[in-house]
């Protein structure tokens, strides 16, 4: 039964039915992120009069925004309220009559998006190489890419098993969607995604440790730029791995109270 | 006009009682609303632990210029937000209709009819975020300069909603669900930094083409700096120009509107 390859081909019929507003927002966002980004560092680069600031050059950081946004989006996926929305339009029933679990029919439309975006990274990556590695002297090699594209993915499925957690709120609550938003917020700023961790205050990095917030976005960003040894490699993965057992317990957990909190007929 | 003013009171009834419908939801988007303040000051707090200095402000200044979007983003969200998030749906799905045939504006219905209650909470702090850092601005400055901030701001606000609706507005030809938005949200970001980063095209860029840079960076820095005239007639022709454009589009968009959905 590979009812996931029909699910993941239905999820990319869909990705593509808009074809210009997928391309708009591929192109558009990765490239204002990264021109902004750019800009911002660079005038911080100019005002200091350095070429490297906590190990990183300018260059290396327009590498490490054009990652960033595509990155985000292999993490976040699209849809917030994935679970909430059926949840509250009744048609949350429908799973409960399919002849396999909702969460990993969930978790496979999920990962759908961020297997794309991370076809995405690789294509880019491939434009990087050919224009301008000549003036990024990186590890960054193919090999890290599809390391960094593979802890993405792990990362990814810790981060939809965190965002199921709060999609199932929605059994108790109305109007969770500002939850998931928060999710992104704290991803994206303790995550590094705004700004290198390298450049956290180190009291801040110690702390941020024992949260899944590094491994999540900062780990694979530098493992893609080859900046990531194999022990910490492997550390991340060890770590994603807990957080996900962690948070797949918590959804066993409130399924197993909320679901006699579901009504089917919606709000 | 006076119509108006009183059709506009009964949508802040309409919305406030709504919002007290979901207690919960009130609450989270206030919460999120918070987070999304402490992550910009966190953001800038962070950089200036590496640079005494960025775009020319130091960080005492740089809190001025991004308690003034903080203030921009929470006007929009309070008066503008809900609206702009479901205007493409009634464009796409043909509900646009029930709007056309009021005997009032469509374009001032469909902007304000949705009064964001909890973020008016939001802009409450944002109002106490501004004033504190106000409060901690070493430099000199008097009412009058405060007065011309906060007007520049409101202009910035009105720049930023023409903007947004310009984003939207495709969604006439190209019946996608949500138009540009996202794109835009991206392009949000350009407000968010001092205009003085952007150099060469980018700065024609974000100060002419898609002028974020001027909505809330051109009025810090009239606050900031002595006045400059020539900042304020590009001010004022990028607000007249925007405004007519949105106009423009959206009259365009109107002709084009076939009613039937997508």
């Amino acid at each position: 039964m590979n009812w996931w390859r029909h699910v993941m081909a239905m999820e990319i019929r869909k990705i593509l039915a808009y074809r210009s507003d997928f391309w708009i927002i591929f192109l558009g966002q990765t490239a204002v992120q990264l021109v902004i980004a750019t800009a911002l560092w660079k005038s911080i680069f100019e005002t200091q009069g350095t070429i490297q600031m906590n190990g990183f050059t300018l260059p290396m950081m327009t590498l490490y925004y054009l990652i960033v946004p595509i990155g985000m989006r292999m993490l976040t996926g699209e849809n917030i309220g994935f679970i909430s929305r059926e949840i509250y339009d009744g048609s949350f029933n429908r799973y409960l009559i399919y002849p396999l679990s909702v969460f990993q029919y969930k978790a496979v439309t999920y990962l759908t998006y961020s297997l794309f975006y991370g076809v995405q990274l690789i294509l880019l990556f491939s434009i990087y190489q050919f224009t301008m590695i000549d003036v990024t002297p990186t590890l960054m090699t193919f090999v890290h890419l599809f390391e960094g594209v593979a802890l993405f993915l792990i990362s990814a499925t810790t981060y939809v098993l965190m965002a199921m957690l709060i999609e199932l709120l929605a059994l108790w609550a109305d109007n969770i969607w500002t939850l998931v938003v928060m999710l992104r917020f704290f991803t994206s700023f303790f995550g590094g995604g705004f700004i290198p961790l390298a450049f956290f205050p180190l009291w801040a990095r110690e702390i941020l440790v024992f949260t899944p917030f590094p491994y999540l976005v900062s780990l694979p960003v530098r493992t893609v730029m080859g900046q990531s040894s194999s022990i910490e490699i492997t550390l991340g993965i060890v770590v994603l791995l807990c957080w996900s057992f962690f948070f797949m317990g918590c959804v066993t957990l409130m399924w197993n109270k909320g679901q006699k909190n579901y009504s089917g007929v919606g709000i | 006009m006076k119509r108006y003013i009183r059709l506009y009171f009964h949508f802040l009834r309409f919305s406030f009682s709504k919002a007290m419908e979901f207690r919960l939801d009130f609450s989270f988007r206030i919460i999120m609303d918070i987070i999304y303040y402490t992550v910009n000051i966190l953001f800038f707090k962070v950089i200036y632990l590496h640079t005494p200095m960025l775009a020319g402000w130091n960080e005492n200044q740089m809190m001025i210029f991004v308690s003034g979007y903080l203030l921009v983003d929470a006007i929009n969200m309070t008066i503008f937000s809900t609206n702009m998030w479901w205007l493409p749906y009634y464009i796409n799905k043909g509900e646009l209709d029930y709007y056309l045939i009021r005997p009032v504006s469509p374009l001032f219905f469909l902007s304000l009819k949705e009064f964001s209650a909890n973020s008016f909470l939001n802009l409450m702090m944002a109002i106490g975020f501004f004033t504190y850092s106000l409060n901690q601005y070493t430099g000199p400055f008097d009412t009058l300069d405060i007065f011309l901030y906060v007007l520049f701001l409101l202009n910035g606000s009105m720049i930023y909603f023409c903007t947004q609706m310009l984003m939207i507005l495709p969604v006439f030809w190209t019946h996608s669900a949500r138009g540009f938005v996202d794109l835009f949200y991206s392009l949000g970001l350009a407000m968010e930094r001092p205009d003085r980063i952007y150099k060469g095209w980018l700065r024609v860029l974000f100060t002419f083409i898609l002028p974020f840079a001027v909505i809330a960076s051109f009025p810090a820095r009239f606050f900031l700096e002595p006045f400059d005239w020539k900042l304020f007639v590009h001010t004022a022709v990028v607000t007249v120009f925007i405004w007519s454009l949105m106009l423009f589009v959206w009259k365009k968009g109107l002709q084009n509107y076939s009613s039937a959905s997508s």
